[in-house]
């Protein structure tokens, strides 16, 4: 406990908390328009999942650490230390989707708690992409190219998605709850590829 | 003794001829190879020229118009254009990235001849874009049904929306040295696009792809789109972005500050010129179109029909003219023989926007045709047909509510390879029993479940054995307020059990 209370202070200060930030000012701005007039209130459901994007866009970042390759040696295990760094950044996002919440209209409001699911899945899978990423390979900063993957992994998505399996349904579908379903098993899905990747790999692989 | 060497030391640096810009190309040919080779960019290209090849076949039902056609390669390019701004943003801050800036600065291009580097990547961007709107725009030109013309101005927004999203990334670079910049602005651009897309007609035209998503297709010079100056806008927007780019990277030269200038001018005059409306000219051609076509209409004859069309549409009249041979052939009584006058009608006055319906023509012997062809508008023509041989003027076909839609139907689909998909495809709701409405160019019918039984039975009929029957009995069955029973027995079928009300 004391080993962890010695590294807060250290891990926040590797943690790029101003692409999170930027991000999440975006996001806000986002959930924000729904207060700017009638379309904008049919459009809240559509915004605030551009919002959730928007932030998940920007937790792609939070496993960005250029010491990576200098602390690989400490005695602290990496699984502590990406627990440590995510556990700093789980307030942040709670609070930051809470805002985001209040920002939209009560009456136009999505159902919250599948919304947060959403939400949750979505930053989770960013998270988890940039475990993996860093799992298997040597890149100090993989934020960038997993925001650009998670992007078009999204847009294309949302373009292709097939229907049976839907993922993006307004909330008058009749398949909403079908959607949490998977929701859900999608979320639990990168709660479990997280965690299996934050694992050190006792062998580094050379490139020749 | 010490020799002392008299020759001059020479200047390392040797003047090529074509001095930096050679270099300036040179980079720019690895930039675009390089931009052109990104992931994003290779997935948008994959997906843009899938998505375009698989709705090829869909548009139009082969007999596309080509000023619809122009139009519709417009959407799909703005995907590329954001994965393209997406790497162009990455490739712009790669030295910063890297920390490699520093080395490159000892090179001969300074920072902002690199961004004019980046900037020709984005060109050969839109040069690719533009070679796949010209190969999808060609492939339905070429194709035997196309009428009408299609217009630059709309044809180059697809590749300049590419151009204009790239240089806005590469300007962005210059502003903001973050890797997640780019990410955002592509979200954020996706839904501004949804939000001002609802705004007012003349505020939309500032967004770079402006559809009009309408059933409505006229000629083209009613269409009142201002397709070139929104070119002109959009060309003025990208040239602003790229030059503002260079000289934040500071190509402080006369020359660019000149071209900042001309590109200014050139988006305001396009965009003030585009959102000016529809001009009182373009009104009241619309409303001669609309309320009398025949002042611009040409007429050609054929087997003793006439046929009056708008020039765009010259082409068509062999198809029209086969379906209105193939009605008369199965007519009987003096319908066989009748000539008609096939008048094209659109209703403009309401632009791109409006889907009103035509009113039935009163004069005798007079049929509507729309300004689409192919799929449904086969059956639905040739019912109009079918019912001015029948009733006189389309005004009393329309209102046909008796036995004598049985004929009617008889000649709309009995000729049609497959007359039963031909009869579920004109009827409104796809069925095949029951009551059901039937479309028509103007005003539609209607079918009562009895109408739908015996038609259904004569169509089981071989088809020659059919058309003689009907023939047989022509001037019965055309007689007004006959019944589906009474129909039915003329025809030699069983009597209809279904109900014989016309709501």
């Amino acid at each position: 406990m004391l080993l962890i209370r010695h590294l807060v202070l250290p891990v926040h200060r590797t943690v790029p908390w101003g692409q999170v930030g930027a991000a999440g000012a975006v996001g806000l701005l986002l959930a924000a328009l729904t207060r700017t007039g009638e379309s904008a209130e049919r459009l809240s459901l559509y915004l605030l999942r551009a919002a959730i994007l928007v932030f998940a866009l920007g937790l792609a970042f939070l496993l960005d650490d250029p010491a990576r390759h200098t602390t690989a040696t400490v005695p602290t295990r990496r699984p502590v230390r990406l627990a440590l760094r995510v556990a700093l950044a789980v307030p942040a996002a709670a609070a930051w989707w809470l805002v985001a919440l209040l920002l939209v209209p009560p009456d136009v409001r999505p159902p919250v708690a599948d919304l947060t699911l959403e939400a949750g899945a979505a930053f989770v899978l960013a998270v988890a992409g940039g475990a993996a990423v860093v799992r298997f390979s040597e890149l100090t900063r993989p934020g960038r190219s997993l925001a650009a993957g998670l992007l078009t992994t999204s847009v294309l998505a949302m373009l292709f998605w097939p229907g049976r399996w839907a993922l993006f349904v307004p909330v008058e579908d009749e398949r909403w709850g079908a959607a949490h379903d998977r929701w859900a098993v999608l979320l639990a899905v990168a709660v479990i590829l997280g965690a299996l990747c934050t694992v050190e790999p006792l062998r580094r692989r050379v490139r020749p | 003794m010490t020799a002392l060497t008299t020759e001059p030391a020479v200047s390392a640096t040797r003047q090529e001829p074509g001095g930096p810009w050679k270099a300036v190309f040179a980079l720019a040919l690895f930039e675009s190879r390089r931009l052109l080779t990104r992931v994003p960019v290779l997935m948008a290209f994959a997906v843009y020229i899938g998505w375009t090849v698989w709705r090829g076949g869909k548009e139009g039902d082969g007999f596309p118009a080509l000023q619809d056609v122009d139009r519709a390669t417009q959407g799909a390019p703005m995907l590329i254009g954001l994965a393209v701004l997406l790497s162009v943003n990455h490739a712009a801050v790669r030295s910063q990235r890297h920390g490699t800036e520093q080395l490159l600065t000892v090179l001969v291009l300074p920072l902002w001849r690199r961004t004019v580097a980046h900037a020709l990547s984005v060109v050969a961007a839109a040069l690719l874009t533009a070679v796949c709107v010209a190969a999808q725009f060609g492939r339905e030109a070429l194709r035997p049904g196309a009428v009408g013309h299609g217009s630059v101005g709309e044809l180059l927004v697809g590749p300049l929306t590419v151009l204009l999203f790239g240089l806005f990334g590469l300007l962005v670079a210059g502003l903001v040295r973050s890797a997640l910049v780019a990410p955002l602005l592509v979200v954020l651009l996706l839904f501004l696009f949804v939000f001002f897309s609802g705004l007012g007609y003349e505020a939309r035209w500032l967004l770079p792809a402006v559809e009009d998503a309408t059933p409505n297709t006229l000629p083209s010079d009613l269409l009142g789109r201002p397709a070139a100056w929104h070119a002109l806008y959009l060309t003025g927007l990208a040239l602003t972005l790229g030059l503002l780019a260079v000289l934040l990277a500071g190509g402080r030269r006369p020359a660019v500050f000149a071209g900042v200038a001309g590109a200014l001018a050139m988006t305001l005059t396009g965009g003030v010129a585009q959102s000016a409306g529809d001009s009182p000219e373009l009104l009241r051609a619309r409303e001669r179109a609309t309320v009398h076509p025949e002042q611009v209409q040409s007429c050609v004859r054929r087997d003793g029909s006439t046929y009056c069309a708008f020039p765009e549409w010259g082409p068509r009249v062999a198809d029209w003219a086969g379906v209105v041979n193939r009605v008369r052939s199965l007519a009987g009584g003096d319908a066989h023989e009748q000539d008609i006058v096939v008048r094209q009608r659109i209703e403009a006055r309401y632009g791109l926007d409006g889907d009103s319906a035509l009113t039935p023509l009163e004069r005798p012997h007079q049929v509507t045709v729309g300004t689409r062809w192919g799929g449904n508008r086969v059956p639905e023509f040739s019912a109009a047909v079918a019912g001015v041989l029948i009733a006189g003027d389309e005004k009393a076909a329309t209102s046909i509510c008796d036995g004598r839609i049985i004929p009617l139907m008889w000649l709309a689909v009995g000729w049609e390879s497959d007359p039963l998909d031909a009869l579920r495809r004109v009827r409104l709701n796809d069925t095949l029993t029951g009551s059901d409405s039937v479309l028509q160019p103007t005003d539609g019918l209607y079918m009562t479940e009895a109408h739908t039984e015996v038609l259904r039975a004569l169509l089981d009929l071989p088809r020659g054995e059919a058309g003689a029957r009907v023939k047989d009995r022509w001037d019965e069955l055309t007689a007004p307020k006959v019944t589906a029973a009474r129909a039915a027995g003329l025809l030699g079928l069983p009597a209809p059990e279904g109900d014989d009300k016309c709501s």
